[in-house]
């Protein structure tokens, strides 16, 4: 053996013992392969054989040193080993797996040189062969740990994004769903779920999964047998390792696992606590997830598992704070809402029907007030109903014992029916069907009891008003329908009160007509100011005491006087305004004063209606204004209309007072042919309308509906336009019909103008008289000139006259015995 | 001044006159020398009567003279009375002629096409 190179330097170091060299070479600590170029085995020591169990004529000439490889390390010796020796002439340290005799492989490292001959042609290979075993081992051990370490800091990672998550999460329902992600990524689960505990109705639910077609997903109560509530109730985290294993402990898992492949299954309480203080722990749900094969998993695994489930808790128990500190919240804000829209209406029916409206569908999805108050009051919103013949029950249930029927889980009625009560009285039940995660808990009835106090309290106060309002309406009308002087055809009157829309109280505005004595009519029309009983009532007394304090020789400014210092007297009355005017009835004339009242409209026979701006001073009592009391006189011709009335037909919110004045002596002129009764009526709708937000009272005097009308014209034809419009109001203060009034308005015109003409042709100072008369049957006219009759056929236009005259009237006579008379009477129905 | 009874204008092709107001005794004459002032010969007129709220005797000798007149000038011409009303039964009480009577303005515009 001097195939070494090198000096030998051992020769110098002589050992005290003989070492063989064969020995050495045959037992050496490593093996020896001397090969062929071609690495044909032709040397090989006996340490390479012991550790291969192949023997040295197996080898020897017979095999290559790669055959002796696995085919990976076939193929590393020829893509590195083989050209790194040819182009090195060594090469160290190269890993080989070496397949011994018994197919078992050996670790080795490999070291390789190779020898030439003179002329540098290859000729050996000498290799030596290290058992690695133990190194090889050491590797993978060192591989192994690093794998777990990446394992661990995955997971870490992921359970450090789920607590990111679940601390973001703010509702119950989102710390579910990120929990519920966690177990694949985290421990390679194949599916998991999510379970949580509603302590309230003792109910376990499943709530969320990432596959949905394993597990059971019925709600289970708290005590049941099954795997989740059992392991919620110990609230310690348990393993089912197998499908065997299941079929022991919790054989309600099996079928589940069988069907879904599942065999290990980690259920995972979620708690509230940390490990360590197990007591005051609570379980608020479960987390399921499950593995396809038998997974088992390590301390570390399951100390992170149980990690989850404490961090899960936290964020459960927080989200349901939270949850439970906004519903309060919301609670309270729809609490307060309702009270506020409730006051909002102050009538019954509308506040009714805003009650319904406000819990449909804000808590409720079908609700219905009944109430026994005013006249009896059903009201529902939403649907469906739930079935009558469980809930007239309930209610009647609710209504005796005055207490709440809230329904129990499971229950067919299904919905809560509150007693309102107000004053120690039940009033009627509001019964709603909420949704159903609404219903039972405690927080909740305690809302729904308050809403029923609240409730009950506002439709209490609502029946008070209209109970108020009812009187105060009662006392009004009263006051109003006091009778009014009728049946004296020298005069009419009219009047309408028309009270304000609907949601106000009544107002203290009235009218009054009555005789002083029998030629003398006392009209009025005042405002008492505010509302309600009070008003009605201090109306009735202002009233009485106009009716006392007028009589012969008083007259307006001497009554306001008076009235003065009776509202001294009667505080509620100060500040009142008055209207009041007096009529001769056998002159026509007028005596009028306005107490800090609108001024009357003053309608002719002929011309435009004129307001009567005299006589003003202050409202009754007033301490600013002027109490010096006048009145005004104002001739009121046959024909003539006079108008009171109160602020609210001419104030209105969309109109200018000016403008309201304007329309109203339009209107009231454009109807000055119009019959009287329904006349006031008609000017109310007209200028209120029915958005009216005040009283309005109106009083309409119709003056000259005396049986006889006398007039006296000159010969001048522009005063026939003067004598029709008298005739005319004359016939409509007596309700001829329309057809009729014009027949006899022309053949009376026809009539004048021929004693114009003829009569009266050569004299221009010549006097016409007209007298009409009216029976219920009949309207007739005379028409007197004391001019000369030449006959008319002389005049073809004047024979037209007559041809109208006669037409247009039933019968015409002609008395030529002073003068000529023209006598033409007309029934009074048509022609 | 007849302002207050009578103004004209023009209704498609046709000359207007509207009346408006009482028509007596006392004012015909006038009304009728405005009317005739002011209308042209020829063409087409439409009198106007559906707001007269009184008409006499004298309103129809105006109506009847102002109608002859205008036919014989070859002007064709109708007299709008609506259905009712003082003038509409004044006009039937002596008989005027129907022909020229029309109810509204758009068909008395019709009838004259």
């Amino acid at each position: 053996m001097s195939d070494s190179g090198g000096p030998d330097v051992t020769q110098e170091l002589r050992l005290p013992w003989d070492d063989d060299p064969d020995d050495l070479y045959e037992h050496a600590p490593c093996g020896y392969l001397t090969t062929l170029p071609d690495g044909t085995i032709v040397k090989v020591n006996q340490t390479f054989l012991v550790w291969t169990g192949y023997t040295r004529a197996e080898l020897v000439g017979h095999r290559r040193f790669r055959d002796l490889l696995g085919s990976g390390g076939q193929i590393y010796h020829e893509t590195h080993y083989a050209p790194l020796l040819r182009m090195q002439d060594e090469v160290h340290e190269m890993a080989f797996e070496v397949v011994c005799a018994d197919n078992t492989t050996l670790p080795t490292l490999v070291n390789s040189v190779l020898s030439r001959g003179p002329a540098k042609e290859p000729r050996a290979i000498r290799t030596t062969v290290f058992n690695a075993t133990e190194r090889r081992s050491y590797e993978n051990e060192l591989l192994h740990a690093r794998r777990r370490a990446e394992e661990s800091e995955r997971r870490v990672q992921v359970l450090q994004e789920i607590v990111a998550d679940l601390a973001a999460a703010p509702t119950e329902a989102e710390v579910a769903e990120a929990v519920v992600r966690a177990p694949e990524p985290a421990f390679g689960a194949a599916s998991s779920s999510i379970y949580l505990v509603d302590v309230e109705r003792d109910l376990i639910v499943a709530v969320s999964s990432t596959d949905p077609t394993t597990g059971n997903w019925d709600d289970m109560p708290r005590s049941s047998p099954r795997a989740v509530a059992r392991v919620a109730d110990r609230g310690d985290l348990h393993v089912v390792g197998s499908v065997a294993e299941a079929r022991e402990h919790f054989p309600d898992l099996v079928d589940n696992m069988r069907k879904s492949g599942r065999n290990t299954v980690v259920l995972l309480p979620l708690t509230t606590g940390g490990s360590d203080e197990r007591v005051g722990t609570e379980t608020l749900g479960v987390l399921a997830f499950s593995f396809t094969g038998e997974r088992k998993l390590g301390d570390n695994e399951l100390r992170v598992v149980r990690l989850l489930g404490q961090q899960a808790g936290q964020a459960l128990d927080r989200a349901r704070l939270y949850d439970d500190a906004r519903r309060r919240e919301e609670r309270t804000t729809f609490l307060g809402e309702t009270t506020r829209t409730l006051d909002e209406l102050h009538r019954l029916l509308p506040r009714a029907r805003r009650l319904v409206d406000r819990v449909v569908p804000e808590i409720a999805d079908w609700a219905l007030l009944q109430l026994s108050i005013g006249g009896g009051i059903h009201e529902e919103s939403g649907g469906p109903a739930p079935d009558l013949g469980l809930l007239e029950p309930a209610e009647q249930r609710a209504i005796r014992a005055s207490v709440p029927v809230f329904p129990a889980a499971g229950d067919p009625l299904g919905c809560v029916v509150l007693p309102l009560t107000a004053r120690g009285r039940v009033l009627g039940t509001l019964s709603m069907r909420m949704a159903p995660d609404r219903r039972g808990a405690a927080a909740e009835r305690a809302f729904l009891i308050d809403l029923a106090d609240r409730a009950g309290m506002a439709l209490e106060n609502a029946r008070l008003y209209e109970q108020e309002r009812e009187t105060a309406r009662t006392l009004q009308r009263s006051l109003l329908a006091a009778d009014l002087p009728s049946g004296d055809s020298r005069f009419a009157v009219e009047t309408h009160y028309q009270a304000a829309g609907q949601d106000l109280e009544v107002g203290g505005d009235w009218f009054d007509a009555f005789m002083i004595n029998k030629d003398r009519l006392a009209i009025a029309v005042g405002d008492v100011v505010g509302r309600g009983i009070d008003a009605a009532t201090t109306m009735g007394q202002l009233r009485s005491a106009i009716r006392a304090l007028a009589g012969d020789g008083v007259g307006p400014a001497r009554l306001l006087e008076a009235l003065d210092r009776f509202v001294d007297r009667v505080e509620t009355a100060r500040m009142a305004t008055v209207a009041y005017a007096e009529v001769d009835l056998v002159t026509g004339e007028l005596v009028y004063a306005c107490a800090g009242h609108l001024p009357p409209l003053f309608q002719a026979p002929v011309g435009i209606p004129e307001f009567l701006l005299q006589a003003r001073s202050a409202p009754l009592g007033s301490r600013a204004g002027d109490l010096r009391r006048t009145e005004q006189r104002q001739p009121l011709p046959a024909g003539s209309r006079l108008l009171l009335y109160t602020d609210g037909l001419i104030e209105r919110r969309t109109r200018p007072i000016d403008k309201g004045f304007e329309v109203l002596a339009r209107e009231f002129a454009r109807r000055r042919d119009a019959p009287l009764p329904g006349l006031t009526a008609a000017l109310a709708d007209l200028l209120v309308g029915r958005d009216h937000a005040d009283d309005v009272c109106l009083l309409c005097l119709s003056l000259g509906s005396e049986e006889r009308i006398e007039r006296s014209l000159g010969a001048d034809r522009m005063q026939i336009a003067q004598l029709r419009s008298e005739l005319r109001g004359w016939l409509v203060a007596h309700g001829i019909e329309a057809d009729c009034r014009d027949a006899v308005l022309l053949a009376c015109s026809e009539a004048v103008a021929n004693a114009i003409e003829h009569g009266y042709r050569d004299d221009p100072f010549g006097m016409i008289d007209v007298v009409g008369t009216v029976t219920a049957d009949a309207v007739e006219v005379r028409v007197t000139d004391r001019g000369t009759w030449r006959g008319a056929v002389t005049d073809v236009a004047r024979g037209r006259g007559l041809q109208l005259i006669r037409e247009s009237m039933d019968q015409v006579l002609f008395d030529r015995t002073d003068g000529t008379t023209v006598i033409m009477r007309r029934s009074r129905g048509d022609l | 001044m007849t302002d207050q009874w009578v103004s004209f204008s023009r209704f498609g092709d046709a000359q207007l006159v509207s009346l408006t107001g009482e028509i007596d005794l006392a004012n015909a004459g006038e009304i009728g020398k405005t009317i005739v002032d002011r209308l042209n010969d020829g063409g087409k007129v439409l009198i106007d009567l559906t707001t007269v709220s009184f008409l006499d005797s004298a309103g129809v000798r105006l109506l009847d003279a102002l109608v002859g007149d205008l036919l014989m000038h070859g002007t064709r011409t109708r007299l709008v009375v609506g259905e009712r009303g003082a003038a509409r039964m004044t006009l039937q009480l002596c008989a005027f002629r129907e022909d020229v009577l029309t109810t509204d303005l758009e068909r008395a515009a019709a009838e004259l096409k």
